[in-house]
């Protein structure tokens, strides 16, 4: 076991405060809450959400297309697993990575001037009359969930996950050290 | 056999049992893994593959419905004697959501009228109140009031959407906008220099504020049928649109 202490799994130090799991449990449920409203307030008008991409002028307009008929989608599917802890660490990369990106995309808006509402919850993009942009708030609200997906990343999975009962976060054996569920190598100890 | 020779065999034997369990259970978690990764991105791909579909424009088959200009600066597309039900069109031609639903659901509410099942009812309006979009928006909007022919109105009105400006620069200029009603077949005489001059402005404005105050608009587009407001998720859903139309003229 010399190599335990390389390859013990964040999920499970052996020290681990008992609060600590459902910590994560509650960050993959505010995580999924916020992005299965996001993406199900888009869903029902996928045109509207593509003209919400546009309205960042960042992208080409083809690849803006694309992103808008597929974000509502992967913000549900993404959200889904997190809620039943399903791949919690890779749902909770590809979140972080989103919110990453929801944050550059507002701050260049901010930066460039561009009036326009994020689009995130809904909506074209577009601010109603009178109305004016809140680009910090936006930014520290993506900024505050990037953080919460991190969390995750660290101490996956929680409790009440799927990745738990199926086995996926590596062999039950206490005793054995367990594996990056990607690499699966266990040193033969 | 010695003890310790025993105890070695044993040793070994439990170790390769354990390695095979770990073998076994590893292929299951990479099957598992698999699993949801496929199915997941089915889902998504599926669910991407439904947007595009929801999002697919009607093409405006024959004619359309005649046009005719109103003196408030509206225009009415109908059929002949088709009254009802009526599909109010508020948008503002500097509006990048309003480009939307033209582009989106334009053909459908053109067909729909063609067909005779509903009155259509334009109201050019701007919403801006900051620069350069308010002055751009009206520039177009009292541009398209200089136009009485109702089939040359429509075809500056579509054209104003394609042409529409970001909302971050200076458009809508009044060269470029007297070249596009050329284009398009403006002949009214003194459109040029109704468009220059800007003589429509002070009566679009005019017409803009009372329509947002009297009908209470949050913002454009906003499609009323019936005076009702029709959601989001109708109007830029074509086929969803002409649905919630039709069954409103049963």
């Amino acid at each position: 076991m010399v190599l335990t202490h390389q390859q013990a799994a964040p999920g499970r130090p052996r020290t681990e405060h008992p609060a600590l799991p459902w910590v994560t449990t509650a960050a993959r449920l505010v995580l999924a809450a916020v992005l299965i409203v996001a993406g199900g307030l888009k869903i029902g008008a996928p045109a509207l959400s593509v003209q919400a991409v546009q309205a960042y002028q960042l992208l080409p307009d083809s690849l803006a297309t694309a992103i808008g008929y597929g974000l509502p989608i992967v913000e549900i599917v993404i959200g889904v697993l997190l809620v039943v802890g399903l791949l919690t660490r890779v749902a909770a990369v590809v979140s972080g990575l989103l919110m990453l990106a929801f944050v550059i995309g507002i701050a260049s808006a901010w930066a460039r001037g561009l009036r326009i509402d994020c689009g995130c919850f809904g909506g074209g993009g577009e601010l109603g009359a009178g109305e004016s942009p809140n680009y910090l708030w936006e930014i520290l609200r993506d900024f505050g969930l990037v953080v919460v997906a991190a969390w995750i990343f660290i101490r996956p999975p929680g409790r009440f996950a799927m990745d738990s009962a199926l086995g996926l976060t590596g062999p039950r054996e206490p005793h054995q050290p367990e594996g990056d569920i990607f690499q699966g190598e266990e040193p033969d100890a | 056999m010695s003890k310790a020779a025993r105890d070695a065999s044993v040793r070994a034997r439990i170790a390769a049992q354990r390695e095979t369990e770990r073998k076994q259970e590893q292929r299951k978690r990479l099957t598992t893994i698999i699993t949801v990764v496929v199915v997941a991105l089915a889902v998504i791909g599926g669910g991407w593959w439904y947007a595009a579909q929801q999002s697919k424009s009607e093409t405006v088959a024959g004619g359309l419905a005649p046009v005719t200009v109103q003196s408030d600066g509206t225009a009415v597309m109908a059929k002949p004697g088709v009254t009802t039900p009526v599909l109010d069109i508020f948008e503002d031609p500097q509006c990048p959501v309003c480009k939307q639903l033209e582009e989106i659901s334009g053909p459908t509410i053109k067909n729909l009228a063609a067909e005779g099942k509903v009155k259509v009812v334009y109201h050019p309006l701007t919403i801006f109140s900051q620069e350069p979009t308010r002055s751009n928006s009206l520039r177009a909007a009292s541009a398209l009031r200089c136009v009485s022919d109702g089939s040359q109105w429509i075809a500056f009105h579509d054209r104003l959407f394609k042409e529409q400006p970001s909302e971050t620069v200076e458009g809508f200029k009044t060269d470029d906008l007297v070249k596009w009603g050329n284009d398009v077949g403006v002949t009214a005489p003194g459109f040029e220099s109704c468009v220059k001059d800007q003589t429509q402005q002070a009566a679009h404005e005019q017409s803009s504020t009372k329509t947002l105050q009297d009908q209470k608009l949050q913002g454009t587009p906003t499609l009323k049928l019936n005076g009702t407001v029709i959601d989001n998720n109708t109007i830029f859903v074509p086929s969803a649109l002409r649905q919630e139309i039709i069954n409103a003229g049963k």
